[in-house]
């Protein structure tokens, strides 16, 4: 009998390691069913780009049934139920699954009504369709004051808001309107970013093209009618033009199958990606609580254990292979310039250098995502 | 030293680098309730200064700062 793997979630992670499970495992060996409900999938680095008009929308998006490798069942449906005690896991057309090994990728989701206002009053970049709506509203903007940061925590990539920061900065110069606009940036520490020595390198950046920064910044509320944010540490901030990362929470299927943190996240394993005691059930991608980035390159590390691992099982070998935490991300810094980190849990990012090259890695990364990353081969 | 107070969360952030210590820390905090006393473990050295300054500018109480066997733990009391 073939082996039955189940995996929860058509995003990157699910695709991610769906594919390069088929890649590792013959079809004879294993079953590999997907169940996901996504009307596309959307490169979301991209959204950095989208708004500011540098980049056509339609390279970043592709409908998610010719994205799994031939082998895989793709099932389009909605998860309710994941039961990992009985090894199965119920979907809204009324079909149940059973699975001998199960991989829950089912990713976070927006929550914009965490924040009274949010949704009249922010902006952001996180989705498609919020990507265009601020493109329009960018191009209405004639001067004024713009504030950028992170809402709430955690979020998907870290360092998206000082690079959306960076590139609006450059398109705001572009348009000869950047005399014209205060630019502030918030950021929930006490620095301009998680790292220490990236922080420092990015708040040199934020004093040389005249980006305002405020630290220790967690938004509290946002009063509509006097146009200001309020944070918990009691600072105020006016704006004109504001632009936040949304609230980001567990899918609630997580929450109510019994497996959820009190944001919605899953408990597992750092090492082995598993959850609780079950030696079958793991979870990547943003669907965990680990103390890593929410990010694409995340899932893509996680996969390229986890697949090699279960692949070895299922062809009757222990694996003694476990994640050690890596994550690769480029990050944008202005001007056509960017830099790469490296990271694991015992290997801090070492000193980083902005190029050209990692700009053009990063500019052409939708297309190496779509055809090499998340098709497995890489 | 040992801490006296018994937390009611741990937040155990030892090895990482991004999003980093603080911001588990900060993601504890908004899930805990008034009272609360949150543990925070970390080996960046950078947290034993950055956590106690947002703790205090933040309106919250600091506990403690304990330095552990290969880490360090500070703790915490919600008060907001």
């Amino acid at each position: 009998m073939p082996t039955k793997i189940l995996v929860l979630g058509d995003g990157a992670a699910g695709t991610i390691i769906s594919n390069k499970l088929r890649y590792l495992i013959r079809k004879e060996n294993a079953e590999i069913t997907v169940i996901g409900n996504s009307k596309y999938h959307y490169f979301k680095p991209d959204g950095i780009h989208i708004p500011l008009g540098m980049k056509d929308y339609q390279t970043s998006v592709k409908k998610p049934d010719y994205l799994f490798n031939y082998g895989i069942d793709y099932i389009k449906d909605t998860v309710t139920k994941i039961d990992v005690e009985n090894r199965k896991v119920d979907v809204s057309s009324g079909r149940e699954y059973t699975y001998d090994y199960l991989i829950i990728a089912t990713g976070d989701r927006l929550v914009t009504d965490e924040f009274q206002n949010f949704d009249s009053e922010a902006h952001h970049f996180y989705s498609l369709e919020a990507s265009l709506e601020l493109g329009k509203e960018l191009s209405k903007f004639n001067g004024g004051k713009i504030v950028v940061g992170p809402s709430s925590i955690p979020y998907q990539c870290p360092p998206a808001p000082y690079e959306f920061t960076f590139q609006l900065d450059r398109y705001l110069r572009r348009r000869g309107i950047r005399d014209k606009t205060e630019l502030h940036y918030t950021f929930p520490l006490n620095r301009v970013f998680t790292m220490e020595n990236v922080s420092e390198r990015v708040q040199d950046l934020f004093d040389e093209k005249d980006i305002e920064y405020h630290t220790m910044f967690n938004l509290e509320s946002i009063d509509a009618d006097s146009k200001k944010l309020v944070s918990l540490e009691g600072d105020e901030l006016d704006y004109d033009l504001l632009i936040l990362v949304p609230p980001h929470k567990g899918q609630q299927v997580i929450t109510d199958s019994g497996l959820a943190d009190e944001q919605g996240y899953i408990d597992v394993d750092r090492h082995k990606l598993s959850y609780g005691n079950y030696d079958n059930v793991f979870v990547i991608g943003d669907a965990t609580n680990l103390p890593i980035s929410k990010a694409g390159a995340t899932a893509h590390f996680e996969s390229e254990y986890l697949a090699g691992k279960i692949a070895s099982e299922v062809s009757g070998f222990v694996s003694e292979e476990f994640y050690d935490g890596s994550v690769a991300c480029t990050t944008v810094t202005g001007d056509e310039r960017a830099f790469t980190l490296y990271f694991s849990y015992e290997r801090p990012p070492r000193a980083m250098y902005q190029s050209k090259l990692d700009f053009l890695l990063k500019w052409t990364s939708a297309d190496t995502y779509f055809s090499a990353m998340l098709r497995g081969v890489m | 030293m040992e801490s006296e107070v018994k937390p009611s969360k741990v937040v155990d952030a030892r090895n990482t680098f991004c999003p980093g210590p603080l911001m588990e820390l900060i993601k504890a905090y908004k899930a805990a309730k008034t009272d609360d006393i949150i543990s925070l473990y970390s080996t960046d050295s950078g947290t034993k200064r950055d956590a106690p300054a947002w703790i205090k500018k933040s309106g919250n109480e600091l506990v403690g700062v304990y330095d552990r066997e290969g880490y360090f733990e500070i703790v915490m009391k919600k008060t907001k």
